[in-house]
Order: structure tokens, then sequence, then C-alpha cells
């Protein structure tokens, strides 16, 4: 049975870096980061590259994302995606999940879905609720936090996992929504002679009326959100930092060990 | 519009730990509104549970139906949207736990209502909900807030709120209708499974040293051995490292994995992650060793080492031996 699959992929700012809030604080500064495709997505990407090769069909990449998330894109056409479209809504923060969702369900209702994947959380605004939104508002079954998935005709048997271990397995019809969880698969590399092909495949661009929308903030949307403020978090209970050269540090480490008596000599 | 209904979690008749913190901010929302708050139990024979939420001092609606007997995002929404039609809470809280995150999301997108998740605080403003959360691995705090006519959907972090234990009056249960064609239910509950029992385990031990993605390659592994070992330690890990087959599935500290209570725990390498921290915060003395000095793990150590596990760990040892 040959699917068409769907995959949300974001680009987000790599989480390992220290991060300044802009003066207004109302986003972090954004003009000396670098970017990647988030950490689930790169699961969720793989997934449905390997469901495509097994199943037969074709397997779009779409974001919602200002002009630089066209390298992610090239990077998923490299990786097995065979379409790219970016939905050309340019806000660099774009903190509202529900309107992003919103958006991106208008684009995914243009586009044929037997299966739409995406990953389980953005590692930089830790919403996980794309998924489950965009189930809702596409009104397609779905399940969360998914591990592993089988195609069996026009159903589809997955894994979910919950806390400590324990998962949860159904079965659902298609079409359906997935939330990928880490580690779900292997995510591949690209090939050079793909790398080198994706940076000529042409990426689909979706303005607002394309969506049938006058303009980005024409969605409706049944609330008004704003953000109030950013600020480094209040430290709660921080540590006591040793300081100083390795070689002091290591004294400290022992010394420290030793005292509470975790070193038995 | 002024209520907040509270949705319970459970599986095999325990009540998730996160429910009893979902009152907590439940009540003092509902106080802030000037309504009160209540708490919906779904399920099938759940009485007994509904009963003793009930001892939580708020009222319960028990929300009974054959096809809730397994949790399924369909069967959830259709059975929450008739509560939510008939008392028209001004929010709705859900823990922001995998099963949260499947039917909060799943909920919002289909009655389209307005949607706010991992919130590790709440505020009324005036006619508006402000929501403190986290962003980017815990570096930036971020205040949103959000208006609506309609009740607003919010998960909110386990962990964040301390949880209410039982008052003294019981509260009244109400059985509320619950309508659900069977075919109304696309997702099929097949099984459960649990985790394989190899391996050590984790949860006993009383001095961890946990590798994170920081140790950079798995041969870097017998460093963290060779230290574990010069204390009496076993090895745990963060879970990219079970996710890449570095260590076993059983080695993972974690939400959705080991939860762990050792005297000691030493985090090499290792971010800080929520979904981290929810397995090791209540250890007695955690020390962390990380390059990043922003790295949230020096948010709940006891001992924060900026350094190079790499090079910090094999001087220790050296010293150790001295
Ligand atoms: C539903 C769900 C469940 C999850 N469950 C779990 C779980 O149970 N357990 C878990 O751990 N994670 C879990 N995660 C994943 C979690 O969100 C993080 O991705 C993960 O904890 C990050 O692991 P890490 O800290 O090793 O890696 P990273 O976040 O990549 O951090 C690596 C750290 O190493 C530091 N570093 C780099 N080089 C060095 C060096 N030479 N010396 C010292 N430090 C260095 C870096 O500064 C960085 O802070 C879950 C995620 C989801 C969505
Ligand atoms: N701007 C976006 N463009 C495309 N996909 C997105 C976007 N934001 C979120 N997603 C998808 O939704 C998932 C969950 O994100 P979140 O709900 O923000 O935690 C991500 O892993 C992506 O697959």
């Amino acid at each position: 049975m040959v699917l068409n699959v769907v995959v949300c992929l974001k680009q987000i700012p790599n989480p390992d870096l220290q991060f300044q809030i802009s003066p207004d604080g109302k986003d972090i500064r954004r003009d000396a980061l670098n970017y990647k495709l988030n950490g689930a997505d790169e699961y969720a990407l793989e997934e449905a590259v390997r469901i495509k090769e097994k199943q037969g069909g074709r397997v779009v990449a779409v974001t919602l994302g200002p002009k630089r998330t066209e390298q992610m894109l090239r990077e998923a056409l490299a990786k097995g995606a065979d379409e790219a479209v970016r939905i050309a809504y340019d806000d660099p923060s774009a903190f509202d999940v529900g309107k992003n969702a919103r958006l991106l369900a208008a684009a995914i209702r243009t586009l044929p879905h037997d299966l739409v994947l995406t990953g389980v959380q953005s590692d930089d605004y830790v919403n996980s609720a794309t998924g489950g939104l965009l189930a809702g508002l596409l009104g397609l079954p779905h399940a969360s936090v998914v591990t592993r998935v089988v195609v069996r005709e026009r159903q589809l048997e997955v894994t979910c996992e919950l806390e400590g271990g324990l998962q949860r397995v159904y079965a659902l019809p298609l079409p359906a929504l997935l939330t990928i969880q880490f580690g779900a698969n292997t995510p591949r590399y690209a090939p050079l002679p793909a790398i080198m092909k994706a940076a000529r495949q042409p990426i689909k661009e979706l303005g607002p009326a394309a969506l049938g929308l006058v303009g980005w903030d024409s969605i409706a949307l049944p609330y008004s959100f704003g953000v109030r403020g950013l600020s480094p978090p209040a430290a709660k209970g921080h540590a006591e930092m040793v300081t100083g050269s390795v070689e002091e540090q290591a004294k400290r480490l022992a010394q420290m060990l030793r005292d509470k008596g975790f070193v038995r000599r | 519009m002024k209520g907040v209904l509270i949705i319970a979690e459970h599986l095999e008749g325990r009540l998730a730990p996160s429910t009893p913190e979902l009152i907590t901010t439940g009540r003092s929302l509902a106080a802030a509104l000037g309504g009160a708050a209540r708490i919906a139990v779904l399920g099938s024979g759940v009485r007994e549970l509904a009963d003793r939420l009930a001892g939580y001092t708020l009222d319960v609606l028990l929300a009974e139906h054959p096809a809730l007997a397994e949790y399924t995002g369909d069967g959830y929404v259709r059975a929450v949207r008739g509560i939510v039609e008939s008392n028209s809470p001004r929010a709705i809280l859900v823990a922001h736990t995998s099963q949260g995150y499947d039917f909060a999301s799943a909920l919002a997108g289909a009655m389209d209502l307005p949607l706010v998740t991992n919130c590790l605080g709440l505020d009324v403003d005036g006619d508006r909900l402000v929501a403190t959360r986290r962003l980017l691995n815990e570096k930036v705090q971020a205040k949103v807030e959000i208006h609506s006519e309609r009740p607003i959907v919010v998960t909110m972090r386990p962990g964040a709120e301390k949880p209410m234990g039982p008052g003294r009056g019981m509260m009244t249960v109400t059985a509320v209708p619950v309508v659900i064609e069977p075919s109304a239910i696309r997702e099929t509950f097949l099984r459960l499974e649990r985790p394989q029992v190899q391996d050590i385990d984790l949860s006993g031990a009383d001095i961890i040293v946990s590798a994170g993605r920081g140790i950079q390659k798995k041969e870097n592994l017998v460093l963290i051995e060779e230290f574990a070992k010069a204390i009496g330690g076993v090895v745990g890990a963060s879970r990219p490292l079970t996710d890449m087959d570095w260590l076993p599935k059983t080695r993972q500290v974690g939400q959705s994995g080991k939860t762990v209570r050792p005297k000691l725990y030493v985090a090499c390498g290792i971010s800080g992650a929520m979904q981290h921290v929810a397995g090791m915060k209540d250890a007695s003395l955690i020390v962390a060793i990380n390059t990043d000095p922003t790295a949230p793990i020096f948010e709940v150590a006891h001992v924060g080492f900026v350094a190079d596990v790499l090079k910090l760990l094999p001087a220790t040892l050296k010293e150790l031996k001295a």
C-alpha cells in the first residue's frame, strides 16, 4: 500500500549554546546563533523515509519558518524526502504553538497525506503539542511518543512510550498522525551525491494566499497570545561551583569524595 | 466560566503521581479566579479511585464507560468534550506526561481551544492567564499570556508543584453521562508492555556515576566505569547513550527510564534536560561535571564543576590513587 507521508520538521537553535535575551525582553538574541534540525525530527524524518522505502509512496517535508530553514529542508531532501515545502511565515520567534499548528494544518490540508509525522517535542520550546494539535485540527486518529511503527495495509501498529519504561501498543487506521520519539530508529547520513542533488532541488514556498488567508494574522484563533517577557531562570538551588585548574578541581573532588566517605581505602 | 477542571491520570488502578500536584495547582488557580476546582476521572470500574479523590476535598466528576477502560486519545477527547460543554471551566489542567501530551493537545485541536503546555506556574492577571515556562533546555524562562472566551487547556510539568495530600472532609462524586459510539474511537488499545528486567537494577544503587552525550565517544565509557569502580558505584546514563546502544536501556535514568535516589549521583556531560532530572533530582548529593556553565544540571546539582569530564575524571582518579 503506497503511502503519502508528510513529516513536519523544525529548525531550532543549537540548545548547547548560551543564550542572551534581546533588549526588548521578548525574544532571545538571534544574530549569532547556529541552527539545526530539531532532535526528535531527525527520527521522524528517518521513519518517514523508511516507511516510503518499504511501502512505496512519497515523503513531503514541511516546515514553518524563515528563509534560513531552507538549509534544513535541503538536508531532508538529501536524506530521502521527495519534496520540501516551506510555509513562509517569517516570524523569527513564533512562540505561539497554537498559531503555528493552525498554519501547519492549513498547509497539510493542501497536501495528500495518509500519514503525518512530527517529532515528540521541539527542543527549543518543548511544547510537545504540535502533533496532537494537528491531529485534533485535521481530525486524524493519533498516537504520541511513538518508538515503533508497523504498517499493515490500511492499519498501523504503534508502540507508545509512557513513564518508567512502560509502553502501550495501539492499532490505528490510516490516515493517522504520529509523534515520533528519540531513538525510534537510527537516522542515516546523507550520501554526497544526494547532497549535491538536493542543493539544486526547488523548495515550494507557501504564502498566506496559498493557505486561503489574506495575511498571516488572518488565521482564526480562539484566543489572543502574547509574550510578557523572557528572563534568565530564577536560580532555585544553584550548585556550589568549584573553580580553578583541572588539577585543583580534581583535588577538591577527590577530597570531597573522601570526606563524605565514598572512597574506601 | 470561573472554575478549573482537572483531568486525573491513572493506570491499572493507580493514580499518577502528577495528579495530586495538579490538584494543588488547580485549587490555587480556582481561588485566583473566584471559582471552584473539580477533578474528572475517566475510565471503567474506577468508582473507587473517584472516592479516593473525593478525599482531596474537591468535587469529583466520574465519567465511566466500557470504551474508556484503556486510554485512547479519541475516547478521552469525546468524554472530556461532554464535561467541558456542560461545565464551561475557565481552564482545563492536564499533566505534561506522555499521556498528557497526547490528550491535551488533541483536545485543544478538536475543540478549537487555546493551549499552553509544559508550564511551571500559572497566574491570573485580570482577564488573562499568565503561564511560566522554560525554553531552550531550561536556559531561558518565559512568561506568556493568553486571553480567551473559551476554556484554556494547560499542561503542567510534573514536579512543578507540591502534591496535595488528602484532606479531612469528603466531597461529592457525581457520575456524568458519557456517550461514545464504539466506532468513534479509532485507536484500538492492544497491550501494555513492561520493561524486561535484565542487567543491574539502578534503583537500589547507593552511588551512581552517569554518563551523557558530553562523553563524546563510546570508548570513553571505560573512563566512567573506572571512576565508578573507584568510588564503589555503578554506571548510569542519559537517554541518548541508551538510544545509541552504548549501554543497555536498564541503565537509563529519567522520566522514561529509572527513578533513582542514591546517596551520590555524579552527572558526567549531562545537560540536565527536565526528563533526565525527573529521574535523579532526589539523590542526596548531586555532583555535576559539564563544560557549559549555563547547563541546567547545575540548577539541581549540589556541587558543580565547569570542566571537561574527559580531563577531570582522569585527574581525580590520579588523586584518589595518590
Ligand atoms: C518523552 C521523553 C522522554 C525522555 N526520557 C528521558 C529519560 O528518561 N532520560 C534522559 O536522560 N533523557 C530523556 N529524554 C531526553 C532528554 O530530553 C534529553 O534529550 C537528554 O536527557 C539529553 O541527554 P544528555 O544530557 O546526555 O545530552 P545533551 O543534552 O546533548 O547534553 C550534553 C552535555 O554535555 C556537555 N558536554 C559536552 N562535552 C563535554 C565534555 N567534554 N565534558 C563535560 N561536559 C561536556 C554539554 O555542555 C551538554 O550540556 C526524554 C525525552 C522525551 C521527549
Ligand atoms: N515551525 C515548525 N515547523 C514544522 N514543524 C514544527 C514546527 N514547530 C513544531 N513542529 C513539529 O512539531 C513537533 C513538536 O514541537 P513542539 O510542539 O513545539 O514541541 C516538532 O518535533 C516538529 O515535528
